[in-house]
């Protein structure tokens, strides 16, 4: 008997001793697997975005998109992100939405920024779209409710506007799955954690966003498509119960009270 | 690994068919049945009824021919429903997948080339034992 547990735990052995070996070889980049991933991400993530700008008026205004850019560039050095991949687009628009593209194109709907009330709200929706981009949830999503060869096929110029804007409106107007915004919000606390932003008004603005009466249901897309903000808060809270909160504004309060004031006049 | 060995008596030549049927039968199912694992267990197993109340010889090569389908199919099967979640869920192709794959087709492909040439050793009535499977088999079949 002692023998056959022997064998056993030999054969055993040697099947993970393979496995591991053969996980050494980077074999996603020697079957170009990744190559064509990142590059059909990049050509859809333009495609998106040209289609998009077309339809809205992006604000480019140096006052109000330089002080975004700083929150996205604390949260990003303080997490080892590349901050020059993310290509931010502030867009005019009476909604309360943010969403990612592929290709790392973060789009941020004005409507959200001025419900925020301080730094700390905007930077957890910041974090939580930074989320989805760094967990590749974006392409997973499009992948799962498209599919591969339609997406690759809209990057050769054969799509039709119809599936464009089925893509774009899945990835504006509806959540990931439950488990995937679960992962985007933990990230997004400890993205803000390591950046020394208190994440506990981020679960105060999800939690208060959906329980205001005075926002009307379609200009709350990024709160009532996600799953159960209330709980979506609790975990956030729970989650960072016994973290050390060490919180350093990254804006001067002048500086985000001219934001809130600018994108005023803009709207 | 394999080791042919002088059995407790010399079987006849209708043992040794039968015996050799279990490992063609294994190999008919694996191909047949592929990507199912689960397939070439059931012919497996229903082979090894089939013959269970049949001479030592026989009994003790179905036994090791049916052993041989469960790692088969534990490992199998991990990399089958892998391959599911990939085409139909958002799981992505990874090198942790990839890696899998090539093991378990390593794995495979080594039974396979092991099942044919028992098969046909027990065919002209040699007695072929397996390295732990053979083990394992002397413990469950007695004479």
């Amino acid at each position: 008997m002692e023998k056959v547990i022997i064998r056993l735990a030999i054969i055993v052995a040697l099947f993970f001793a393979t496995y591991t070996a053969l996980k050494q070889i980077n074999w996603v980049t020697l079957f170009n697997i990744e190559k064509i991933t990142s590059s059909t991400e990049e050509k859809l993530g333009e495609l998106f975005w040209d289609v998009i700008n077309l339809q809205e008026k992006e604000i480019t205004d140096i006052n109000i998109v330089i002080p975004i850019d700083s929150l996205i560039s604390k949260i990003c050095k303080a997490n080892n992100i590349d901050v020059e991949q993310i290509k931010l687009h502030i867009v005019d628009k009476n909604e309360i939405n943010a969403f990612a593209l592929p290709g790392k194109h973060l789009v941020l709907y004005s409507d959200l920024i001025m419900s925020t009330e301080n730094e700390e709200e905007l930077c957890g929706v910041i974090s939580h779209e930074i989320a989805h981009m760094e967990k590749d949830h974006v392409t997973k999503k499009l992948v799962k409710e498209i599919g591969l060869s339609v997406l690759i096929s809209s990057t050769v110029g054969n799509s039709s506007p119809e599936i464009l804007s089925n893509a774009i409106r899945l990835l504006s107007s509806t959540a990931y799955d439950r488990n995937m915004e679960k992962e985007a919000d933990i990230d997004a606390v400890d993205y803000m954690l390591n950046a020394n932003i208190n994440p506990l008004p981020f679960a105060e603005f999800l939690r208060r966003s959906y329980g205001d009466d005075t926002i009307i249901d379609e200009q709350l897309s990024w709160v009532s498509t996600h799953p159960e903000s209330a709980v979506r808060a609790d975990y956030i809270i729970e989650y960072s119960k016994g973290k050390t909160i060490s919180s350093a504004p990254i804006l001067y309060k002048d500086t985000w009270d001219q934001l809130k004031m600018d994108l005023e006049d803009f709207q | 690994m394999i080791i042919v060995r002088e059995f407790d008596y010399k079987p006849g030549e209708h043992e040794a068919d039968k015996a050799s049927g279990s490992y063609i039968m294994s190999l008919v199912a694996l191909v047949a049945g592929l990507p199912f694992p689960i397939i070439n267990l059931i012919a497996t197993f229903a082979f090894y009824l089939a013959n269970r109340k049949d001479t030592y010889f026989v009994r003790w090569h179905c036994t090791q021919a049916l052993l041989s389908q469960f790692s088969l199919l534990l490992m199998n099967s991990y990399g089958f429903w892998w391959t599911i979640s990939i085409i139909f869920s958002s799981e992505q192709i990874t090198n942790h997948y990839i890696a899998y794959i090539i093991t378990i087709i390593v794995f495979n492909l080594t039974e396979f080339i092991a099942t044919i040439y028992t098969a046909i050793k027990t065919g002209k009535g040699q007695h072929v034992s397996w390295w732990l499977y053979g083990d394992v088999t002397n413990l469950i079949c007695k004479p």
